[in-house]
């Protein structure tokens, strides 16, 4: 397709995050310090390596989750030059969907009968899914461990987010802070989002299901622009 | 109550529908606002829109305005058991359907403001007639249906009003119906159209059980008693909302506080806060567009629609708040902020035209200056002049004589030749009102009329209908000598062919519809032609040579880089024409070719034989020679379609779509309700409506818009080619 230096060269590389099999993965932080950039730039990498994602987002509207790939996908556009910028952006819009839901609506037998009704029918084959905005807070851990078991039933790469509070103290003894301390064991790929005192964000994987290749490196999100780097 | 008004009864005779005959008083009403319109009292004009998804109410609640502003005397239902429908619908078809297709004009007193209400369509097919529209209004009211909520045409409108800045208030209506949930419709505003929505009215009671409304700023209950909600009870709130209606408030204050120091002192003070600090308050924020006030009620229960009156004149700018722009054509274009002042020179846009039996019928909005009866106007398109004959106000088919008309009026002349979207000035000044986003038309079909007076009668039509919308297009093909009609949609068409029938008694029988193609190229290549010419007479000769590359963006364009006189100046025209003529009609399926950048940068001449033609001659053989080598591809209009319905029929829907080569973008659940939004190629779109009702028991609707152009799978592709051979070999 001739998008391989975009993968290449891609800093998520580094990690072989999101490169390796059907695993759950979780991406954590507190508010607005950028996990659906980091959720859109690991599901772009998946595309670019021509899988299909299905990004699903709960309480956000379909435009608004498409304009984070548009704008993503245009700092990727600045930053290396690509032959025909608008077959990279129509094959995006080909490997990807979008499904979103009201906070009230989600629940597994629906996602299950959604998926149901896209591959049975070969509308939309995902080999990976997004889920953003997803209530830790109020799930049971039961209720995790049946979309785990239909994520593997199914073959799929899934990938949540959670937000963290500030005020909320508790860790699991890996680090994990609540309200995922008590269901951390699940996932295969933890990753923390850190603020670090210089406005820059630090990505901390704390699990890492995929072989950690080059040491000594560490990524970040550029502030301005949420994007990762390699430092 | 009418019997104790004077009244005289008036068959006015320019009704478009005769059969309506309506009672109308002389209530002196045009003469005030004629004189407040002169009195420079700007302030007190408001140009308004009402814009929503079809079926959501706006004729309803257009109607119960005029009704409750005195311009009518008695309400019409649009699918009344009257027969008579509504006032704003005044086209037959329209009646019939119960939807409003052309926007009509009208205007009305509020206690001491003068209302002009545009009525827009609801439908995407129209959508040019609420963009235009839109261009004229200063301020808008979006409707929304308290059930169906935020569907998929408010949120086109909504970007329409976002691109042209109108600054918008959010009437939920139909808070009788079973369903009915304005909390939720106000947070959709807030999530699906990002508005900052606040409501400024809490129910009192809903579905059946509707009463009347808590008044968030006064912190009163409204009742409408009378068989016509005419007479207003305002109370103190039932005790059971009193305390919803106090945290209601709280968040109305801090929501408006941001837009006043003033009012945000008083809060911290704790002081009792002024209704007028609210007031101003929620206008700034409104006119800033940072904030949507939300009003609910019943148009069809004939409740709160005085109050969404009220907050038209409190909230909505009048056509000073608002910064237009003109086009100065002496000057390249400069841009220009129009004056609003009616002492200035004119400036005024025709926005709409209506073709009645009288003459044609041209709506304007003046911008600056005063139109006067007798004056000389000049078309800044044509530079024509026009005298101006009658000066009319409209009420949706009823008209009132004026003598004149101030800046920022929304008025009608008589007898005017121009073309919607045409500037009118006076002799001092060239401007022109910045030009509208026309769209280009995506689907065509052959008319053909049934006998020699219908083909009369049908270029009659056709002739009014392409000066009224510009998205509607006709011409001749002269491979078939058929007439072809173009335009937006199916709907589009369908209702301009029902148009004839019915207003023009053209019977024409139509062909199946055809998708506008068109073919451009994926790669650069070189081209080097001669044309020559020496059978008798004077030859021809001419030599071009240079090069055809993809473009980007635009259509078409012609770069020359011709040195040293290769090809003499007075030929480089005549090579630009050449290639424009060759672009007409490409080689794989005959349609117009785009996205072309051509260069020139060599070529010869003969000091006798060469000529305009025989360069034209020259570049569309040079074109002929490399467009089969630039890799030409034939591309196709896709539109986005969104479907909504049940969520049980999700499965079925996304199916429906795949199976018609639709790329499924996304899909947006709430509760049992759910919207699937896609792009999906014209060509496949045939039929739709039919195979959607029968997948989904007729619970699902969808909408339909141009989204863009795409190249066509290599499949599709050489089926249209086939076609295109077997059809020149037919001819």
């Amino acid at each position: 397709m001739g998008y391989e230096p975009l993968v290449s060269q891609n800093p998520l590389r580094a990690f072989n995050i999101g490169r390796t099999g059907n695993q759950l993965g979780l991406v954590m932080a507190r508010a607005g310090l950028g996990k659906t950039a980091l959720l859109v730039q690991i599901a772009l990498d998946a595309i670019l390596r021509g899988k299909n994602v299905l990004h699903v987002s709960i309480g956000e509207t379909i435009d608004k989750t498409r304009l984070w790939y548009d704008d993503i996908l245009q700092l990727i556009l600045q930053e290396h030059s690509v032959n025909r910028p608008h077959e990279l952006i129509e094959m995006v819009a080909q490997h990807r969907m979008i499904m979103t839901f009201n906070e009230s609506s989600f629940s597994r037998p629906r996602l299950e009968e959604r998926l149901n009704d896209l591959v049975l029918q070969n509308i939309f084959v995902p080999n990976c899914i997004v889920i953003d905005g997803f209530d830790f807070e109020n799930t049971e851990r039961q209720v995790l461990e049946d979309i785990k078991d239909l994520t593997e039933n199914m073959s799929l790469q899934a990938w949540f987010s959670a937000i963290s509070h500030r005020e909320d103290t508790r860790f699991s003894p890996a680090g994990v802070p609540a309200p995922c301390h008590e269901i951390d064991d699940l996932f295969d790929t933890i990753i923390l989002l850190k603020p670090e005192s210089d406005s820059s964000i630090n990505l901390e994987v704390i699990r890492n299901s995929g072989e950690k290749v080059e040491n000594g490196k560490e990524l970040k999100l550029d502030p301005t622009t949420m994007m990762v780097k390699e430092i | 109550m009418n019997e104790t008004r004077s009244c005289r009864a008036t068959v006015t005779p320019f009704l478009f529908t005769p059969q309506v005959l309506y009672i109308e008083c002389a209530s002196g009403l045009i003469a005030a606002l004629e004189e407040r319109v002169m009195k420079k009292d700007l302030g007190k004009v408001r140009n308004i829109g009402i814009s929503a998804h079809i079926d959501s109410g706006k004729t309803t609640l257009t109607e119960r305005i005029l009704f409750y502003t005195q311009r009518i005397h008695a309400i019409h239902e649009v699918r009344g058991k009257d027969g008579v429908g509504a006032t704003m619908d005044s086209m037959e078809l329209e009646k019939e359907r119960g939807i409003t297709i052309q926007s009509a004009a009208t205007y009305c007193d509020w206690k001491d403001y003068a209302i002009n209400i545009i009525d827009t369509p609801g439908h995407v097919d129209f959508t040019i007639e609420v963009e235009r529209a839109l261009r004229v209004l200063d301020g808008a009211v979006l409707i929304l249906c308290s059930v169906g909520g935020v569907q998929s045409q408010s949120i086109t409108v909504n970007r329409q009003m976002t691109r042209y800045k109108v600054p918008r208030i959010a009437f939920i209506n139909k808070c009788d119906r079973t369903g009915a949930n304005p909390y939720r419709v106000t947070q959709q505003l807030r999530d699906k159209l990002d508005l900052n929505a606040v409501m400024l009215q809490l129910p009192i009671g809903l579905e059946s059980d509707l009463e009347g409304m808590v008044d968030l700023v006064t912190m009163k209950a409204i009742y409408f008693d009378g068989e016509q909600g005419d007479s207003i009870r305002i109370e103190e709130i039932p005790d059971n909302l009193r305390d919803e209606a106090e945290e209601k408030r709280e968040e109305l204050l801090d929501a408006v506080s941001m837009f006043s120091d003033e009012l945000m002192e008083a809060m911290l003070e704790e002081e009792e806060i002024d209704e007028a600090l609210i007031h101003e308050a929620v206008r700034k924020g409104t006119l800033s567009l940072e904030l949507t006030p939300v009003f609910i009620g019943s148009a069809y229960k004939n409740k709160g629609v005085q109050p969404l009156l009220d907050a038209v004149t409190s909230y909505l700018p009048c056509p000073t708040d608002v910064e237009n722009t003109a086009l100065d054509l002496d000057k390249g274009e400069e841009e220009i902020v129009v004056t609003n002042d009616p002492a200035d020179n004119l400036v005024a846009l025709a926005f709409k035209l209506e073709d009645g039996r009288y003459g044609q019928l041209t709506y304007i909005r003046t911008y600056q200056g005063t139109l006067s009866k007798g004056d000389t106007i000049i078309n800044t398109r044509t530079g024509k002049k026009v005298k101006v004959g009658r000066l009319v106000r409209m009420h949706a088919n009823e008209m009132e004589e004026i003598e004149t008309a101030g800046s920022g009026d929304i008025v009608a002349l008589f007898g005017v030749d121009c073309a919607s979207g045409d500037t009118f000035c006076n002799d001092k000044i060239n401007w022109s009102m910045s030009s509208m986003h026309v769209p280009a038309p995506v689907i065509s079909l052959a008319v053909t009329p049934v006998d020699n007076k219908a083909q009369i009668n049908m270029s009659k039509a056709l002739n009014r209908f392409t000066k009224e919308d510009p998205t509607f297009k006709t011409f001749v093909d002269h491979e078939t000598g058929e007439t072809i009609i173009s335009g937006m949609g199916e709907l589009h068409l369908e209702v301009y062919i029902e148009r004839m029938k019915r207003e023009y008694k053209a019977e024409v029988e139509i062909g199946a519809p055809q998708v506008a193609y068109r073919e451009t190229i994926l790669q650069r290549a070189d081209f080097d032609y001669t044309h020559k010419k020496q059978t008798g007479g004077s030859g021809q000769f001419g030599r071009v040579a240079g090069y055809i590359e993809p473009l980007e963006e635009g259509e078409y364009e012609f770069v020359d880089q011709i040195v040293g006189g290769a090809i003499p100046r007075e030929f480089i025209s005549s090579c630009d024409k050449g290639f424009q003529k060759a672009l007409a009609k490409g080689i794989l399926t005959g349609s117009p070719i785009t996205g072309i950048r051509a260069v020139i940068n060599d070529g010869s001449f003969h000091a006798v034989d060469s000529s305009d033609v025989a360069f034209q001659l020259a570049a569309i053989g040079a074109f002929k020679a490399g467009y089969p080598k630039a890799s030409p591809v034939i591309m196709e209009p896709i539109m986005k379609v969104a479907v909504e319905g049940p969520s049980e029929f999700q499965g079925a829907v996304m199916g429906s779509l795949n199976q018609r080569r639709g790329v499924i973008i996304g899909t947006f659940e709430e509760g049992n309700y759910t919207v699937v939004e896609s792009e999906v190629p014209l060509s496949e779109m045939f039929g739709y409506s039919t195979t959607l009702r029968s997948l989904t028991q007729g619970k699902a609707e969808f909408t339909m818009e141009f989204s863009t152009y795409k190249q066509v799978p290599k499949s599709v592709a050489d089926e249209l080619i086939k076609e295109f051979e077997a059809q020149k070999k037919d001819a």
